[in-house]
This record gives structure tokens, sequence and C-alpha cells, in this order.
């Protein structure tokens, strides 16, 4: 007996296969193509974490030494913790990119608005898994991140203080925060994700199909055509990985000594905007406290942003246009943050 | 039982679902109620004042920073007194310094600048830096963790 014959006896082989085989994706769909490359990095993340759970020791005074002995000792340590790392900077901005298109594109517009919210969710847990990440190594760098990082939950409207509390697990950074991060990094947050991941794909083949007809410019088969062209991009983005992890250097910095003061030093590049905004407001906006006033905006963009596909029915003009607006504003503010 | 025939009949599909349902939610809140508890840090044990060295330790003049419970605290020794500030920046709770040169106390993240005793002058921070109650037993610094 044939394996999909086999296989149609027992998990209804034929129906899976008929969802691949009878779809068609634009031939110019970047959405797929960078879903696939974020799901792709995302693979590697999980791969290169558990690889690093194995040397790593979560706690405060062995965290910082532990990960130099990753990268100095352990065989090819080095080439796990870069590209750990570097995935890591990739996986956040495929990730906005991704984001990005599916605004521009309107793709979020019925009946794919429970893909977008889910979407949405996969934003916020994939930004608090680098920010968690970012605090593990317990370094100078990773002890003034964790302070201002945390300190931002205390302006969360109605459970800022409790949420305050419960992310440095205490009153203060301490021990306990990295503890926290930790337990959240490797098990709390890749949970959470595993089923929005696992949500957001069901949702893309429960879908009704796509009729070629119904979508503008040239298309392909999703099988084998688009698997194809995606697996080149994976390919691709493996040897970027390795590239950057074998020829560029990501310094872990000193230890952690709360009597220092704190770097200056920037915050990872995703949060720059943040870090000029911050850098620039006023104590005082509309009767607010500057970080109150711009953890509440923040809040309000968030909540707009999980309804859009109710609030734009269509995917209009405007929404693309906004979201041209919204990425310029948000590179000239990095570029601020760095001259 | 004549005098119950007049209730109405509840299908057994229902009661069973109300049945199911409400053992649910009756185990989620008590596995829940103690999850949310346990989430809920204990507050910092030591309530008392904390040994940070001998006065000595501590010239006229000088700005050190110490550590009381984990937490970065400064020791201000001028001719007349020894006072203590948190050394957490009042803006986003980054760890301050006191710069020698230019004689004050400076947040390094976001630009903050404060006196020698404390006070917000310039930059993001909203309030002078939390001062700390500090006592003196036969030569020794006592630091208070709060207030």
């Amino acid at each position: 007996m044939s394996v999909p014959r086999w296989l149609a006896d027992r998990i209804g082989w034929t129906g899976v296969e008929a969802s691949l085989t009878g779809r068609v994706v634009s031939r110019h769909g970047f959405v797929f193509y960078l879903g696939g490359i974020t799901l792709f990095l995302l693979l590697v993340q999980v791969a290169s974490g558990i690889l690093l759970t194995l040397y790593y020791q979560p706690d405060a005074a062995l965290a910082h030494a532990s990960v130099e002995r990753i990268v100095g000792e352990v065989s090819y340590g080095d080439l796990v913790h870069g590209v750990h790392v570097w995935a890591a900077d990739l996986f956040v901005a495929s990730l906005l990119l991704h984001l990005f298109t599916v605004v521009v594109r309107g793709s979020f517009r019925s009946p794919q608005e429970l893909s977008w919210v889910s979407g949405i969710f996969l934003l916020v847990l994939g930004i608090v898994q680098a920010f968690t990440g970012a605090v593990l190594p317990w370094s100078e760098r990773a002890y003034t991140q964790a302070r201002i990082g945390s300190e931002f939950a205390r302006f969360v409207p109605f459970i800022g203080g409790w949420l305050h509390r419960f992310m440095r697990g205490g009153e203060d950074v301490t021990a306990n925060t990295l503890a926290h991060a930790f337990g959240f990094h490797v098990a709390v947050l890749p949970a959470a994700a595993t089923m929005v991941v696992a949500a957001h794909l069901f949702l893309l083949t429960r879908r009704p199909p796509r009729k070629a007809e119904t979508l503008s410019g040239p298309t392909i088969p999703l099988y084998p055509d688009f698997f194809v062209r995606l697996s080149i991009a994976m390919t691709g983005v493996t040897v970027v990985v390795l590239s950057l992890a074998i020829f560029v250097e990501r310094p872990i910095g000193p230890p952690a000594d709360p009597r220092l003061p704190s770097l200056g030093a920037l915050p990872p590049w995703y949060f720059l905007p943040v870090h000029t905004i911050v850098r620039a407001a006023p104590k005082e906006l509309l009767g607010f406290d500057g970080p109150s006033f711009l953890v509440g905006a923040a809040s309000v963009i968030g909540v707009v942003m999980l309804a859009l596909p109710f609030i734009d029915r269509r995917g209009s003009r405007l929404t693309a246009w906004l979201a041209w607006v919204a990425l310029l504003a948000l590179i000239f503010l990095s570029i601020r943050a760095i001259t | 039982m004549s005098d119950n025939d007049d209730r109405k009949e509840v299908p057994r599909r229902d009661f069973l679902n109300v049945a199911i349902g409400g053992s649910a939610a009756a185990l989620a809140v008590a596995g829940g109620y103690p999850v949310v508890r346990y989430l809920e840090p204990p507050p910092s044990q030591s309530k008392g004042a904390v040994r940070v060295g001998e006065l000595d330790k501590f010239p006229v003049g000088s700005v050190r920073t110490v550590l009381v419970n984990e937490r970065p605290v400064l020791i201000v020794r001028s001719a007349q007194e020894v006072r203590a500030f948190s050394a957490v920046c009042s803006h986003l709770q980054c760890v301050v310094a006191y710069s020698p040169e230019r004689k004050q106390i400076e947040c390094p993240c976001h630009g903050g600048v404060y006196s020698i005793d404390g006070r917000n002058l310039a930059g993001p921070p909203p309030r002078p830096l939390e001062e700390l109650a500090v006592t003196i037993d036969e030569g020794v610094l006592l630091v208070s963790p709060t207030g």
C-alpha cells in the first residue's frame, strides 16, 4: 500500500493534499514569503535556543559567566550563540515587514480578521520574547534594559502596579527579575507562541481557497511552485544568518553591577524610536506625566491595530498610506536616536 | 408526588451542559486562585536598617555608591552631614552616578541631572531622588531601605 493511501485511511491525507494543491497564490505574494520566512526563523530560534539552555545558568551570579563559557569554551558555542542572537534580530525584522506588507496590501480584510488578530498577538509575543532574551546574559546592558523595560509596565493603565511588580519579581530589579525573564523566555512565551502560531496557520488552511480570477496579477500554485520558491528564500536566509553569526561578533559586554551607573547605551534597534521619544518628551503632556502619556498612547495604538479589520473592512488606500507614513516616521525616529 | 407534576421539565442535555460547565468553572476558579496569588511576588523581607560600612570609608566630600538589599544607594558625605539617596533615576529607573567634574548627579540613559542634594535640575526626571534615612551607630553607617 502506498504511503499516501496508508495515511488517507488514517488521517484523511487526501483532504490535506487537496487543501494544498487546490490553491494558488499571487506570484508576488510578499505576504506569504515573509510569513514563511518568519516561521522559519522562529524554528531556528527554537532549535538554537534549546541548545543554549544546555549550558546557560539562570542565576544572577552565574548567568554572565555561563554565556561567556558558551561563547568561549563550548565547541561551536560561539556559532550557536551568534545564530540565536542574529536570528532574533532578523526574526523581529521579518515579523515587522510581514505586518507592514499585510497592512499595505489590505490582507487583513474580511474574511481574514482572525488571521490578523492572531498575527498581532504573535507580534507582541515576538517582541517580548526578544526583550526577555536580551536580559538573560545579565550583562550591564541587560540589567539596564531590564530596569527601563520593566519600569514602563508601571504606567500601563489599571494593571500597571501589579504588572510592574510581577515583571520584576518584586519591588526592584534583582536576581528574581532574571529568574522571571528566564521562565518567560523558555517556557511561558514559547508555549503561548506555539499555540498562536498553530492557530495562525490553521486559519490559513480553513479559509475558502482563493480562485485565480480573484487575485490581481500572475498567480502560481501554492504547491509545489510556491513551496519551492519559499525553500530557496529559506536557504538564502540561512546563508545570511550563518554569515552574520560567523563573521559579525555580538559582544556580551561586562557583567551587571548595580553599583555602576547605567550604560547610556542604546536599546535594541526595534526600540530606537521609543528611545528618541522618551528622551525628547516633555515632563507633562495633556496633564499626564511623560511616560504615562506614552504608554497610554501605545495602548490606544495597540487596540486600534487589533481592531483594524473591523474599523477598515475593505483595506482602504488610507490605511496603506498611513502604514507608509508610520514606517517613514519610525525610520526617522530611529536615525535620530543614533545620531 | 402529585404536587410536583406541574413543574417545568429540564431536558437531560441542558442539565448535563450546566453541570459540566459549572464543574469546569469551579475547577478553574479553585485552581486559578492560588496561581494568581502565586504570581504576586512577596514583599521584600528586611525592613530594618542595613549596615553599609564604617564611616571612615566615606571621607568628607565623597560620593559613593553602595548596595542596600541589591538596590544601589548613593552615600553623600559633606562636612556637616551624611545623606543617602536611592541611586535610581525618578524618570525610568536607570542607575545614576555622581560626576566629580561637574559636581552633580547624572543619569546616563536619558540625560537627567540632579544636584548633590538629590533635587532634579534638568532633563526628564519628574521628581528628586528618594532620600533614605541614615543612622550612625558606633562609627558604622546604617541605611534604611525604605524612606
